[in-house]
C-alpha cells in the first residue's frame, strides 16, 4: 500500500496561520497573557487577615530574598492595609510597594482570633476565587492576638521560614498537625466544622509558639483545644505522632515515645436505640528510656499505662468536641462508609447526634 | 549570446559531444587543457607504423601507461611484422597488457574515458581508437568514522571513492541480492551516483522513485551532500532532514537489511538511506551493540534531550515572564534574587544568550581544533562568568540556555539537531509573545509541520502515526532484545517483513 499524499503542505497551512494572526491582531492580542518581569516583583510569602473597624485588616510580608527591587540586607517588605473588603485591601497594598506585589506565592495564611470569631469563610472564599492566591496556603489561627502582630513579629527575616519549619515538623508528628486552607475549606463545606492549628505570641510579642487547635463550627471559631486535649485530637485525626509519655514504674522512670496513631470509627447498631459510635485507635510506640530491658509482664504493664493515658486524652478531646457539636476529625463520615443506610438517617442532624451518641473508645497499643 | 538566452533553461544534451571520433576532433575538444597529453610512438621502432597515445596527465597512472601500453608498443616485434589490416585487431585482442581494451568510434565516450583515466590509442590512418583503463587509484584510505565514533563495533568508515564504499558494503552483505545500479549526475561533474538495495527486501517502488528523481536532477555538479539531498527530498523548505545518512558501513548495511534503499555519490564520504523517518535520526550505530536495556535508556535520554533542547528556553521565558505562579516557590525566590540588578528583560536575555551560544559554537567550528577549543572556553566560561558577575545576564538564563544547548548535542544527527535549534528560536519567540499559550501553539505548529512531511512516500512520523492499517515495526523510543525484533518496519513497505526465524 502506498501512502496517499494528503496535501499537508498545500495552501491550507499559510491560510490558517494568516487567519490566526488576523484574529490575534483584531482582538488586540487581548487573549494573550500579560508579561511581567520576576525581578521587579515582590513575592508575598505570608499574609495575615484581621477584623478591623474599617472591615478587614490585611498584612503581607515577603520573606528573605523575595524583596523585589530592594537590595540584599534590607528588612523584609511588610505591607499593610485596612479596607472594607479583602480585594480593596490587597489593591491598596499593591500601591504601597515600588515593585509589583505578587500574591501567587503566599504560602502562609494567618487569621486573627477576632476575625475567626466573626467567620473565616469570606477569607477562604477570596483565596479560592483569586487568580493568584489559592487554597494551597497553610492556614493558622493566631490565638489571643492579631495576625498583623504575628506577621510583623518575624522581623527582618520574615515569618515564612518559621511557619515552614512548623509545617514540616507537623508532617513528622513533632508539632501540631498542619492544615492547608483547602483542607479546612473542604471540611467546612462537607462536615460543617474543622480544626485549625493555632499559634500564640510568646510573651505577647513573639516569637510564635504553638497554641493548640482552634475549632471552627460553621465558619466561626468555637474554641480552642490545647494540652492533653490537643494530643487527643491528634490521636483521633491519626497520622504520625511525636509525643513522649513519661511513665513511673516503681522506682524507675520509663519513657515511651508514641510514633503514630491510626483511628477508625464505626457505627454499632443497637436495635431501635441510637447507634453507638465505636472508635478504635491503634497506637505504635517505642520504649526510648529504661534502666533494664522490660520483661513480658512489664511490657504489658507499660502498654496498659500508655493505653490509659491515650484513652484519657481521646476522651478529653471528644468531650470538648461533643460539647460544641463538632465532629471535626470526621468520625461520623468515616463510620458512614460501612453503613450508608444508617448514615442517611443520622446525617442531617449529625452535629446534634454527635453530642449525644454513645461512644465506645478502644485503644490498642503496640510497643516496639 | 543574449542575456535572455544565457538565463534561459536549456535541455541537457545527450551525448554532450556528438559526432564521429578522430584524433583531430579529440585534440580540438581538449584544446587549452594543459593536462591533455599526446605521445607519438613508432611500433617496434618502425617509422612507417605510427601510433598516438592520448591521456590526461594526473588521471592516468604513469607506471601503468608506461608498462602496459607504451613498452609493448615500442618493444613487441609482432607489431612491426603483422599485416597492416590486422594490426588494430591484434592490439585490441591482447598485444597490450591492459585488463580491458575497448574500440571507440564516437567522440563522446572517448572524451569521457580519457577524463576517467583511460588512455586512447590512435593508429595512423584510422579515426577510431582503442581505450585502455590505466586510471590512477589515488584516494584516502579507509579510516575511523569521526562523526560517529564506535566504542564497541567496527571502526571503518566510508571514503570519497564510490567503489571503495560499495566494496565496504559488499564485504558485509555478500548475498548476490545486493544490487548496485549507477547513475551519472551533473552536467560538468558527471558524478557517478550508486543506488543500492537488497532485492526481495527493499520496496521496488522506492527504488524506482529514487532512480527517477536521480535521473531528473540536471545540475552542473555534485560537490556537496545538499546537491543530492535538496533535489531528492519531498519537502526542501523544511529544516528537518528527510534523508538520514551515515559514515559507518555497518549502520548503512543495517539500513539495507531493514529494507531501506541506499545511496552513494562519488566524492562524498557518506551513504544515505531512504525513506527517512523521524526515529532514524535518533538511532546510533551503537544501539545494537549495547545491552538492550542500556540502549533503551540511552534512546529515551536522546528523545528527552530533544524535548529539553527544544522547549527549555521557551518554557523559561513563558514561566518567568507570564506564569510565575507555576514555578515552585524556592526556585522562584532564587530566580528573583538572581534577576535583580540585571538591566535586560528576560525575553531579551534568553534570545541574546541563544544567539551568543550559536555564535560561540560557529566560531569554535570554523577555527582549527586547538584555537576552537580556546574560543569555546573564552566565550563560554570566561565571558559567561564575567557577564553573570557583572549582572549583565541572570545565571538562571545562562543555565537554561546551556542546558538546552548541551541537550541538543546528544542528537546523533547534526542535521536534525540544527532543525531543532531553529525551532528552539521560534518557540522562544512565540513564548515571549504569548507565554505558555504561544509555546503550546508553537508546539502544535511543529507537530503539524512534522505530520505533513513525507520521505519517498512514507510519513515522517510513521513510527508513531501509521495507525492500524499499516503493520507496525518495533517500538521506536526504546530497543527490545534483538531475538524479539523479528519484524522489519511496516511503513517502509518492505517486501519481506520477517527478519529472523
Amino acid at each position: 500500500m502506498r501512502y496517499a499524499h494528503v496535501g499537508g503542505g498545500g495552501p491550507g497551512a499559510p491560510l490558517l496561520a494568516a487567519a490566526a494572526a488576523l484574529c490575534l491582531l483584531l482582538s488586540g492580542c487581548s487573549g494573550l497573557p500579560q508579561a511581567r518581569e520576576m525581578g521587579d516583583m515582590a513575592l508575598l510569602r505570608t499574609m495575615g487577615v484581621d477584623a478591623s473597624a474599617a472591615g478587614v485588616a490585611v498584612t503581607g510580608s515577603t520573606g528573605p530574598r523575595a524583596r523585589g527591587l530592594q537590595a540584599e540586607g534590607e528588612p523584609a517588605l511588610v505591607l499593610a492595609a485596612d479596607r472594607a473588603s479583602l480585594s480593596s485591601a490587597c489593591l491598596a497594598m499593591q500601591g504601597q510597594s515600588d515593585s509589583y506585589v505578587f500574591f501567587g506565592y503566599v504560602d502562609q495564611l494567618l487569621v486573627g482570633e477576632a476575625l475567626a470569631k466573626e467567620g473565616v469563610r469570606p477569607v477562604l472564599d477570596y483565596f479560592a476565587r483569586d487568580r493568584e492566591l489559592g487554597l494551597g496556603a497553610q492556614l493558622w489561627l493566631v490565638r489571643g492576638a492579631e495576625a498583623r502582630q504575628a506577621v510583623t513579629s518575624g522581623g527582618e527575616e520574615g515569618l515564612d521560614r518559621r511557619l515552614e519549619t512548623l509545617r514540616h515538623d507537623g508532617d513528622m508528628g513533632i508539632a501540631s498537625v498542619a492544615r492547608t486552607a483547602g483542607e479546612v475549606y473542604t471540611d467546612l463545606l462537607e462536615q460543617g466544622c474543622a480544626f485549625v492549628p493555632a499559634l500564640a505570641l510568646s510573651g505577647g510579642e513573639g516569637p510564635l509558639v504553638q497554641g493548640g487547635y482552634g475549632i471552627l463550627r460553621g465558619e466561626e471559631l468555637a474554641g480552642f483545644l490545647e494540652g492533653e486535649e490537643a494530643r487527643g485530637l491528634e490521636l483521633l485525626f491519626g497520622g504520625p505522632c511525636g509525643h513522649v509519655l513519661d511513665l513511673a514504674l516503681g522506682d524507675e522512670g520509663t519513657a515511651v515515645r508514641v510514633l503514630s496513631a491510626r483511628t477508625k470509627s464505626s457505627l454499632e447498631l443497637r436495635g431501635e436505640d441510637l447507634p453507638a459510635l465505636k472508635v478504635v485507635c491503634k497506637v505504635d510506640a517505642r520504649l526510648t528510656e529504661y534502666r533494664d530491658p522490660p520483661g513480658e509482664g512489664e511490657l504489658e504493664r507499660i502498654g496498659s499505662l500508655v493505653e490509659a493515658r491515650e484513652r484519657a486524652r481521646i476522651e478529653g478531646a471528644l468531650e470538648r468536641l461533643r460539647s460544641w457539636g463538632t465532629d471535626c476529625t470526621g468520625l461520623g463520615a468515616e463510620a458512614a462508609m460501612a453503613r450508608p443506610a444508617q448514615w442517611q438517617a443520622l446525617r442531617e442532624d449529625w452535629p446534634e447526634r454527635f453530642a449525644q451518641v454513645p461512644i465506645e473508645i478502644q485503644v490498642e497499643v503496640r510497643i516496639q | 549570446m543574449s542575456k535572455q538566452e544565457a538565463n534561459a533553461p536549456h535541455p541537457r544534451k545527450v551525448p554532450q559531444l556528438p559526432g564521429p571520433l578522430s584524433l583531430a576532433r579529440l585534440e580540438e575538444v581538449f584544446a587549452d587543457c594543459a593536462d591533455f597529453k599526446k605521445r607519438q610512438v613508432y611500433l617496434h621502432g618502425d617509422s612507417s607504423r605510427r601510433a598516438a597515445v592520448c591521456y590526461i596527465d594526473g588521471q592516468a597512472r604513469s607506471e601503468r601507461l608506461n608498462d602496459y601500453v607504451l613498452r609493448p608498443l615500442a618493444q613487441d616485434p609482432m607489431l612491426a611484422s603483422v599485416p597492416e589490416g590486422e594490426l588494430f585487431a591484434l592490439l585490441e585482442r591482447g598485444a597490450l597488457y591492459a585488463h580491458g581494451a575497448k574500440r571507440v568510434t564516437e567522440l563522446d565516450p572517448a572524451v569521457f574515458a580519457l577524463i576517467d583515466g583511460s588512455c586512447a590509442l590512435f593508429l595512423e590512418g584510422r579515426d577510431d581508437c582503442l581505450v585502455f583503463p590505466v586510471a590512477t587509484e589515488e584516494k584516502r584510505s579507509v579510516g575511523e568514522p569521526e562523526n560517529e565514533p564506535a566504542l564497541k563495533g567496527a571502526r571503518d568508515s566510508f571514503v570519497e571513492s564510490l567503489r571503495t564504499n560499495t566494496s565496504l558494503v559488499r564485504r558485509r552483505l555478500r548475498a548476490p541480492e545486493l544490487k548496485i545500479r549507477e547513475h551519472i549526475v551533473g552536467r560538468q561533474s558527471l558524478t557517478p551516483v550508486d543506488v543500492l538495495w537488497l532485492e526481495g527486501i527493499a520496496d521496488p517502488d522506492t527504488v524506482a522513485l529514487l532512480e527517477e528523481r536521480l535521473d531528473a536532477i540536471d545540475i552542473d555538479g555534485v560537490e556537496a551532500a545538499g546537491d543530492l539531498e535538496e533535489y531528492l527530498t519531498d519537502a526542501v523548505r523544511s529544516p528537518f532532514p528527510l534523508m538520514p545518512y551515515t559514515q559507518r558501513p555497518d549502520r548503512f548495511c543495517q539500513g539495507l537489511l531493514e529494507g531501506r534503499v541506499g545511496l552513494f555519490a562519488d566524492g562524498i564520504p557518506l551513504g544515505w538511506l531512504v525513506p527517512g523517518t523521524i526515529d532514524q535520526f535518533f538511532k546510533t550505530g551503537q544501539d545494537r551493540a549495547y545491552h538492550w536495556l542500556a540502549a533503551s535508556a540511552l534512546s529515551l535520554i536522546r528523545w528527552l534531550c530533544a524535548l529539553i533542547g527544544l522547549l527549555v528556553p521557551g518554557l523559561y521565558i513563558a514561566l518567568v515572564t507570564f506564569h510565575p505562579e507555576a514555578i515552585p516557590p524556592k526556585l522562584a525566590l532564587s530566580i528573583v534574587a538572581a534577576k535583580q540588578e540585571v538591566p535586560f528583560s528576560t525575553i531579551f536575555e534568553v534570545l541574546i544568550m541563544l544567539l551568543a551560544f550559536e555564535v560561540i559554537q560557529e566560531a569554535g567550528l570554523r577555527l582549527p581544533g586547538p584555537i576552537g577549543a580556546t574560543v569555546s572556553i573564552l566565550g563560554g566560561l570566561v565571558v559567561g562568568n564575567a557577564a553573570v558577575d557583572a549582572h549583565i545576564v541572570s545565571p538562571a538564563v545562562l543555565i537554561a540556555v546551556a542546558i538546552a544547548g548541551v541537550a541538543g548535542y546528544t542528537q546523533p544527527s547534526q542535521d536534525f539537531g540544527s532543525a531543532l535549534r531553529l525551532w528552539r528560536f521560534l518557540l522562544a519567540i512565540l513564548a515571549s509573545l504569548g507565554g505558555l499559550t504561544g509555546l503550546a501553539l508553537g508546539c502544535a505548529a511543529l507537530i503539524y509541520h512534522l505530520a505533513e512531511l513525507e520521505s519517498f512516500g512514507v510519513p515522517y512520523l510513521a513510527p508513531f502515526t501509521t495507525g492500524t492499517r499499516v503493520p507496525r515495526g518495533h517500538p521506536s523510543l526504546f530497543r527490545l532484545p534483538l531475538p524479539m525484533m523479528k519484524w522489519r518496519d511496516g511503513p517502509i513497505q518492505t517486501r519481506n517483513r520477517r527478519n529472523q526465524k
